[in-house]
């Protein structure tokens, strides 16, 4: 009789947990890299606890970096997961609730990107590309191939290959992927965007759009017309329309510097601005229909994620972090600069959105390896994380994408997943209690430690070194 | 009136934040092996530096000297990255030793500026104090503010001063008042501990008022407190970062640049204040020159004890002729004022000469 109700909760749960919100269709969840997945169900959510994942591989060194891509975050079968890759070359499946690694696949490459999740034949498949140059899908809850993709031919002088993070829309998967080959003979310097079929993995076009990196793309519904943006590294965005079989471009846009990130578009709104920063220092707001330029602020440093755009008090505001050490919030209407929140380090990191209690709260990671929480409205920094030190710390700054939060939202609940470089995925509940006590600390705090020195100083040290003989003079 | 001013504030520190952003004029360091990003420029820049107080001429040396601390000044904040802060190159050095036989290009970039530094210490003296660190020509500039002062309290024997005592007491309200700025609208860190040595030297400076005559040589002893502090924090991993920081870290750093304005500050009332009581970097160069090759020494035959070298010293290194070698910074101030030729620059390259 147990088993059986409990089998029947299990059933109730999966049905009901199912729902378009919970699908993760692009790098950060949305076109407007918003970052969110939100439990959408009437049956109560799991509880989410604190969790630090650590994969412990057989591998004595690491190849580099032991930096992890971004995550994706689903609901799949009534768990909440996430799904995450980095330098170890794979891609862990991770329960929130149970705090269970579910499947892990080991690719070829290095996974630099996030993946995507979504629905084929009912079944919620992820899907990433690795530096082996290939496409993964795999079924989301169990870890069964469904398919995997070569993109280019390999060679034995071919370098490994850039794979964006999949941007899934109606049945095609769209993924940039940079190849290069040094041989004389056969010297190769591409970026394509390719467009795969989501159920096969059968290529149906491709489209060179740089010769060199490629961004994840993004993409929108805009006036009946399905258009992805892809920015290449070297600066130029561009609009395809892939409403049918071939891509159709619709317009260009030279960014005055290189650009690591990908762009950010605005929803709830016929008309929307894109935005895209560039290591030059700029964010700029771009008519996503013309690809003419509607404002631009420069931040002090470089801008090498991406942004995040969402709905605060009954407005559209832009959040972008800048190595710089602040984190910016525009106003999307006229790019009046709302607040300026310095944090301890350059901000690396997309940020998030997301609600907290009712308010709205943004979410990014900084160089002083700190997750900051703060509140939308104003800046105020709410709480934060200490999320470790870099492996190999000798990091090249503006080179390479770090990985950034994701949060998952269920009822009251609101948890944080991070991919840190630290070699560590965090899941951090935001209003709980958690034992990554931040290392930031209070004005309060800050006096204390006056006082403290103070009182040390005058009464411990000076006495001492009072009654201590003089040092002898030469 | 308040909005107003507060506006003021905010734009008087996005300005600070746009004008310390980008002022590197090239976008790396020069680097000395493929991919390692270890800073030639730096080490090249560093070595001249240091050569320079050995090649130039007697005559006028004190202007070339400050020459040189100008361009000193000049490569730390448009040229190097490498950390030059007096806490930064204790850490570094930590860190680089702890990576040879694992990264050793790693452990050359972190090494070769502190190790520069220490080796031409150990061969030229302490030149790097004297001729090239932009905390003491910052330092030195300060004091020339109030030069003729400083000498007429040195030759009374540091007595007790109003002056003195009104000018700690505007050093110590700038310093809370920042703080309480500063403590409603950021968030500090670990990293941001400066601020303890610049409360620290504000204290000092209160000490120095009554007692500076016995207490300059014991306080100075502060250092090498000052010296373990960063190594425990570099063996904890801690990154706390020195006065002069936000000068070459290319963003705006407020609590290294309080603690670089309270260094100023302090220095107008105490010559050199913070390389006598507080810099942990004077310490380690102090260890490393204590039998450099190259030092300054005195010709008893020559010497009538006029005092003249006293009175220029900045640091209170010499008396009457005799040189206390852990505290000179190799200024050869003292070596140009000597009216008998009785201080000289000598060499001793070989055992005994």
């Amino acid at each position: 009789m147990k088993a059986f109700t409990l089998l029947a909760f299990a059933i109730l749960l999966a049905c009901g947990a199912r729902a378009s919100d919970t699908i993760w269709p692009a790098q950060r969840g949305t076109a407007s890299a918003r970052g969110v997945c939100k439990w959408v169900s009437e049956t109560p959510p799991p509880e989410i606890r604190e969790w630090h994942f650590r994969h412990k591989s057989n591998r004595r060194y690491k190849t580099g970096l032991a930096v992890w891509a971004s995550p994706a975050v689903a609901v799949v079968g009534g768990r909440p997961m996430a799904f995450i890759g980095g330098y170890d070359q794979t891609m862990h499946a991770l329960d929130l609730a149970a705090k269970e690694e579910c499947w892990a696949k080991i690719t070829n490459g290095e996974i630099c990107d996030a993946p995507a999740v979504g629905e084929v034949d009912g079944e919620l498949v992820v899907f990433w590309g690795s530096a082996d140059r290939s496409v993964y899908a795999y079924a989301a809850a169990t870890g069964r191939r469904v398919w995997t993709r070569e993109l280019v031919a390999g060679t034995s002088t071919m370098t490994w290959a850039r794979l964006s993070a999949p941007l899934l829309h109606d049945g095609t998967l769209y993924v940039t992927c940079f190849a290069y080959d040094k041989a004389l003979p056969r010297n190769m310097q591409k970026g394509w965007l390719c467009a795969l079929d989501m159920r096969t993995g059968a290529e149906r076009w491709r489209r060179e759009v740089s010769q060199g990196p490629v961004g994840a793309p993004v993409g929108r519904r805009i006036g009946g017309r399905f258009i992805v943006f892809v920015a290449a590294q070297k600066g130029l965005l561009q609009a395809l329309d892939c409403t049918g079989t071939e891509p159709r471009p619709v317009w260009t846009f030279q960014m005055p510097h290189e650009v690591l990130g990908s762009p950010a578009v605005e929803e709830d709104t016929e008309r929307p601005l894109l935005f895209l920063g560039s290591k030059f220092g700029n964010l700029i707001a771009i008519d996503a229909l013309t690809g003419r330029e509607v404002w631009q602020r420069m931040a002090g440093n470089w801008i090498d994620n991406t942004a995040s755009v969402g709905k605060v008090d009954g407005e559209n505001i832009v959040v972008v972090g800048s190595h710089d050490y602040n984190l910016y919030a525009f106003r999307v209407a006229d790019g009046a600069m709302l607040w300026r929140r310095h944090l301890g380090g350059e901000v690396f990191s997309a940020p998030v959105l997301f609600e907290l209690e009712g308010r709205p709260a943004v979410a990014a990671c900084a160089l002083d390896n700190h997750l900051y929480v703060l509140d939308a409205r104003s800046g105020t920094v709410i709480t934060a994380f200490y999320t470790g030190q870099p492996i190999w710390d000798k990091v090249s700054k503006g080179e390479t994408l770090w990985g950034s939060p994701v949060v998952f939202e269920a009822g009251s609940q609101t948890a944080l997943v991070h991919g840190s470089f630290n070699d560590t995925v965090y899941v951090l509940p935001v209003l709980g209690e958690t034992t990554l006590r931040a290392r930031a600390r209070s004005s309060a705090a800050l006096w204390r430690g006056l006082g403290i020195v103070l009182v040390l100083f005058l009464g411990v040290v000076v006495p001492v070194l009072v009654k201590w003989p003089a040092r002898k003079e030469a | 009136m308040v909005d107003q001013w507060n506006r003021f504030i905010e734009e008087a520190e996005y300005f600070l934040e746009r004008a310390s952003g980008n002022i590197k004029l090239v976008e790396k360091g020069l680097t000395g092996l493929e991919g390692s990003y270890v800073e030639l420029l730096t080490i090249l820049a560093l070595g001249l530096l240091a050569v320079i107080p050995v090649i130039v001429p007697e005559r006028r040396r004190q202007l070339y000297r400050h020459i040189n601390q100008v361009f000193g000044i000049f490569i730390f904040v448009f040229v190097v990255f490498t950390c030059l802060g007096v806490f930064g190159m204790i850490r570094n050095l930590f860190r680089g030793i702890n990576e040879i036989g694992r990264e050793n290009i790693i452990a050359l970039y972190y090494c070769s500026v502190p190790v520069t530094v220490l080796v031409t210490s150990m061969i030229f003296g302490p030149t790097f104090c004297g001729w090239i660190c932009p905390t003491g020509a910052l330092q030195e500039f300060a004091g020339m503010v109030f030069g003729g002062w400083h000498r007429r309290r040195k030759r009374a024997c540091y007595p007790f001063s109003r002056f003195m005592l009104a000018m700690s007491a505007i050093v110590a309200a700038i310093f809370l008042v920042w703080m309480a700025y500063l403590s409603a609208r950021r968030i500090f860190f670990i990293e941001d501990a400066s601020i303890y040595w610049s409360e620290v030297l504000v204290l000092i400076l209160f000490l120095l008022v009554w007692q500076m005559g016995s207490l300059d040589r014991r306080l100075r002893r502060l250092r090498i407190l000052s010296f373990w502090i960063i190594v425990a924090a570099a063996i904890a991993q801690v990154r706390i970062t020195s006065p002069v920081h936000f000068g070459f870290s290319k963003v705006y750093d407020p609590a290294s640049l309080l603690a670089t304005v309270m260094v100023v500050l302090a220095s107008l009332i105490v010559p050199h204040v913070w390389c006598r009581y507080l810099c942990p970097w004077r310490e380690a160069i102090a260890w490393a020159a204590k039998h450099s090759v190259r030092s300054v020494v005195r010709d008893p035959a020559r010497c009538t004890s006029c005092g003249r070298c006293d009175e220029v010293c900045g640091v209170d290194a010499i008396e009457k002729g005799v040189i206390d070698r852990h505290e000179c910074h190799m200024c050869l101030k003292c070596a140009d004022a000597c009216p008998n030729g009785a201080l000289r620059v000598v060499d001793r390259w070989e055992p005994g000469t």
